[in-house]
């Protein structure tokens, strides 16, 4: 308790600061009121020995003559005349004065002008202590200032003289911390559950068919050995839908465009394999290796890719996909693709776009020794400078002779354009190859990245 | 007249006696907001703002033509009895006649949005004019419902405040310009009040028994008090506005600081802590951040051709809202503050405004109530306008823009008056959204009081004033124009059970 003396004296004779009693009261963990009254005996103690020594601030409440207040109040009160009296049945009680408290520091040197100002004063007491006379008491901010970061150190062991048991606050560290984690897991599954919903269901609607063969393809994709224990019970089914799958995609294009990529996938595996004409039971061993479970895979697939990939796998492939592209199918298409590079040859994808782009405005002729001539129709650009000297340029259609040596692209590119003309050796596989033409056109997009 | 003796010696004026001073309780807030005036999620702001008005005409016209069918039937006027006519298109020349409809004024100065879309300017500028009202008599005022509009004349327009969307019935007759020679004017009047503790519960009046006992020594009374607040008349609510915290202008600093310690009962001596400790509530009516005042030699287009995205510190003051959360910070664990937006204040422009993000606040924000939680938060920020029930009466509280709005309508200075209008008009905002900006709502008009308050503060005034009205079925309705803290230095108490109003001056 009799430490603040020292204290004081320390901090105003020997330091020069200005101490408020929030300050004593925050620094030597006692009451407000206690501090108070150190002040007051400390000022009175110092100025005892050395007249003019410590200089104090007073805080005074009470009440003023209340004649500023009264014309404020009353001021509404004028104006007010035409409104009140316009309203019938309505008497406005006019209120008498307000009472009006003032609560003013004043330095030591003007308390006793600043007391005679107040007709009752309820309270006084000491502010601060401070070597000088304190003239801008905005300096006393400064003080405020310092109390509140002390406050802030310890505001448990200073509750203030007030308490209210009330007092209620969320408990935001265990509750944010726990929301974090789920919202961390709930965060990467939700993302990627969506981008494999709409693979999974859409295909569902437009036809029965084309969905299982093209999901068996992205299955296929993504986890080929995962599946295998699956794959076996369905494996021989697995010939029929694609074919299927090759019609109905080449009259709903529009739908399939968004499958395009793992669609011809699995059906360039499927036409590189049955090269023999004899097609179904033949490719039916390839096909169990990597495209069977046409029918069932749409659960599996999903379970299986959430299960295997653990959580930071999963992150690391969402953040790729958010660096990457923002849309949704063509992360998937793209994810299934990267994945599915492998097993594909990759010239194949390449070499697709030529055909789908050139077929409808070229002729060709597919000469014996497995080459391909013909003209096909391009527009050229041409910049011409024209009679008053600007530079103009025009685009003009042409036609354009070219001649492909590409193995691969025969088969696949040229057939749906020969098949009415017709090499009867490979009737079947037309219908197959037909569909990967038009869709070609997406999946070169998504290759060239 | 107080002199240096008379206090000599007074309670703190003296040695420590070593006593350990007693430990305050404050008193209970019985707070329940509404949420009249929040907003959903999913806003639409492709609408149209008409729905408002006409909301608003087919809400209030009832109780208009109600009050006015009672005061003019069978009136007589120069041997003609004045007629009721549903519609203000069906206003004949010559006949005596009374019509309900919404005030339209037209007004040079105001600024009007078919100007702003003839001008091809798709974002209106805040207006800068003081007033809209001119001198030169050339505003005209019109009756408007969703026939048609009227223009209205006569001499006892000027008696009453008149400003666009209060619905109002008037009767008179047209004359030979087609304009409508108005006699008399009728507004709503007061909406029906509910009773105290209409959607609260009141405490319990029995005192805990385990105090009784003790409650029957006189000393005692004061400390247990704040056990029961029913049994003793005298818990305040303290309203505040204006408080502006700056991170440039620090000439009120200390009164903040002093205003601080005020709410939290650290000044004073022992008896008038106790008086503090009755404080139960502190709200916070607008303006609680001071509006960024340019330097000198400051532009704004100096500013732009750097430009720097994300947290740029030089156009950036985060001092402002750091002190706001200091303060509330230091007072939240001993006292509930309700904290209203104002117009300064980092919430939507337009009314009502929107609650300030907790995350303004990185201290106090722990007293938040959680999203989603059906308790009110310790430290609740609310809409403004704002309504809800504390300690049992009804509440009705606003930042300030509508009034001021309502103000720059008329050639008056008498606040209260616009205050006592709005009540009578029985809107809350009527300018929203001629200029007041406003969401354009669709489905409710929440500015439509369906209910009178018991108690409607206005915050960031010019200065104070308070008064009570009176309404045609008892109502009673306590006033209060709270002004801003920063100009004027002034809090507020209300009085929980009479809800009388002191003032609280903090000089330095």
């Amino acid at each position: 308790m009799d430490v603040y003396p020292k204290f004081l004296a320390e901090n105003v004779l020997a330091e020069d600061k200005v101490v408020t009693y929030r300050l004593l009261s925050r620094a030597l963990h006692v009451h407000v009121n206690t501090a108070k009254q150190m002040l007051y005996d400390f000022h009175k103690t110092q100025n005892e020995k050395r007249a003019g020594v410590v200089h104090a601030t007073y805080l005074v409440y009470g009440v003023k003559p209340a004649v500023d207040l009264a014309s404020a109040s009353h001021n509404g009160g004028d104006g007010d005349v035409e409104m009140t009296s316009s309203m019938p049945d309505v008497d406005s009680v006019d209120d008498d004065v307000v009472p009006t408290f003032t609560l003013s520091i004043v330095a030591e040197e003007g308390l006793e002008d600043a007391l005679a100002e107040y007709d009752e004063v309820t309270s006084i007491h000491l502010y601060s202590v401070g070597p000088l006379p304190t003239k801008d008491f905005t300096l006393l901010a400064g003080v405020a200032n310092e109390v509140l970061s002390l406050g802030a150190e310890d505001a448990n062991k200073n509750p203030g003289p007030i308490s209210n048991p009330r007092m209620h606050r969320r408990e935001r560290q265990v509750a944010s911390a726990k929301a974090k984690t789920t919202a961390a897991a709930a965060h990467v599954k939700p993302k990627h559950e969506p981008k494999q919903e709409p693979s999974r269901l859409f295909p569902v609607k437009p036809a029965p068919a084309p969905a299982p063969a093209k999901i068996t393809g992205e299955v296929q994709a993504v986890k080929p050995d995962s599946e295998k224990p699956e794959k076996g019970s369905s494996s021989a089914p697995s010939k029929k839908p694609a074919p299927a799958l090759k019609r109905g995609g080449s009259a709903n294009s529009s739908i399939m465009h968004a499958f395009s990529k793992a669609t011809t996938k699995v059906q360039k595996a499927e036409t590189s394999q049955p090269a023999t004409p004899s097609g179904d039971d033949s490719s039916l061993q390839p096909m169990s290796d990597d495209g069977e479970d046409d029918t069932e895979i749409p659960q599996p697939r999903t379970r299986a890719v959430s299960d295997r990939k653990n959580k930071t796998e999963r992150e690391e492939e969402l953040r790729r996909m958010m660096e990457e592209d923002d849309d949704d199918d063509e992360d998937e298409e793209e994810k299934a693709e990267s994945i599915a590079e492998e097993p594909e040859e990759p010239e194949e994808e390449v070499s697709t776009t030529e055909p789908t782009q050139d077929e409808p405005t070229e002729v060709a002729t597919t000469s014996g020794d497995g080459r391909r001539r013909g003209k096909r129709r391009i527009t050229k650009k041409k910049q011409i400078m024209d009679d008053q000297g600007y530079l103009v340029t025009i685009q003009e259609p042409g036609w354009e002779s070219f001649s492909e040596d590409e193995a691969p692209v025969q088969p696949v590119a040229v057939k749906p354009k020969t098949v009415n003309s017709a090499p009867p050796a490979l009737a079947a596989k037309p219908k197959k190859s037909g569909p990967k033409g038009s869709q070609g056109s997406i999946m070169s997009f998504f290759s060239k990245k | 007249m107080v002199t240096l003796d008379e206090i000599a010696n007074a309670g703190l004026l003296q040695k420590p006696s070593g006593a350990t001073p007693e430990v305050l309780e404050r008193s209970e807030s019985h707070y329940k907001p509404l949420t009249s005036f929040n907003l959903g999620k999913d806003l639409q702001y492709q609408q149209q703002f008409a729905d408002i008005y006409f909301l608003r005409l087919t809400k209030i016209k009832p109780a208009v033509e109600e009050i006015a069918s009672v005061a003019w039937d069978g009136t007589i006027i120069g041997g003609e009895t004045a007629k009721k006519v549903e519609r203000v298109l069906d206003v004949r020349q010559g006949e005596l006649c009374w019509v309900t409809g919404t005030v339209y004024m037209d007004m040079a100065l105001k600024p009007n949005i078919l100007e702003d879309v003839s001008k091809d300017r798709w974002i209106s500028a805040p207006t800068s004019v003081d007033r809209y009202y001119s001198e030169d008599g050339k505003d005209s005022v019109m009756l408007e419902d969703d026939s048609g509009r009227i223009q209205l004349v006569g001499d006892v327009l000027k008696d009453f405040f008149m400003v666009t969307g209060c619905i109002v019935a008037v009767m008179g007759t047209e004359n030979a310009n087609g304009e409508f020679d108005v006699i008399d004017i009728k507004f709503a009047d007061l909406a029906p009040q509910p009773g105290r503790w209409g959607l609260s519960k009141p405490p319990a009046p029995v005192p805990k028994p385990s105090t009784k006992g003790r409650r029957v020594t006189p000393e005692d009374e004061d400390v247990e008090m704040a056990d029961s607040p029913s049994s003793k008349p005298g818990t305040k609510i303290a309203i505040v506005s204006g408080l502006e915290f700056s991170g440039v202008d620090t000439s009120y600093a200390m009164e903040l600081n002093l205003l601080l310690e005020f709410l939290l009962g650290e000044a004073l001596d022992p008896a008038a802590q106790k008086e503090m400790a009755q404080i139960s509530r502190l709200i916070i009516a607008g303006n609680s951040i001071a509006a960024e005042r340019k330097g000198f030699g400051e532009s704004t287009t100096d500013k732009k051709s750097s430009k720097k995205y994300g947290y740029d510190s030089s156009t950036y003051n985060p001092l402002p809202s750091h002190l706001l959360d200091g303060f509330l910070s230091e007072l939240l664990p001993t006292m509930p503050v309700t904290l209203l937006p104002g117009v300064l204040d980092p919430a939507n422009a337009s009314y009502p405004q929107q609650p300030i993000h907790a995350a303004m606040f990185p201290k106090s924000r722990s007293y938040v109530a959680m999203p989603g939680a059906t308790e009110p938060g310790w430290l609740d920020t609310v809409t403004n306008p704002w309504e809800g029930e504390i300690e049992g009466w009804r509440v009705l509280g606003t930042g300030g823009q509508n009034l001021d709005d309502v103000f720059k309508y008329v050639d008056s200075d008498d606040r209260l008056g616009m205050m006592e209008a709005m009540c009578r008009w029985r809107c809350s905002a009527p300018t929203a959204p001629d200029t007041l900006w406003a969401y354009p709502f669709q489905d409710d008009e929440p500015f439509v009081m369906k209910e009178c308050p018991h108690l409607y503060f206005v915050g960031c005034q010019p200065e104070f004033g308070t008064k009570v009205i009176q309404g045609p079925d008892g109502q009673m309705v306590r006033l209060i124009a709270v002004p801003s803290f920063s100009a004027t230095r002034e809090l507020v108490l209300v009085d929980s059970e009479t809800l009388d109003v002191t003032r609280i001056k903090i000089a330095v």
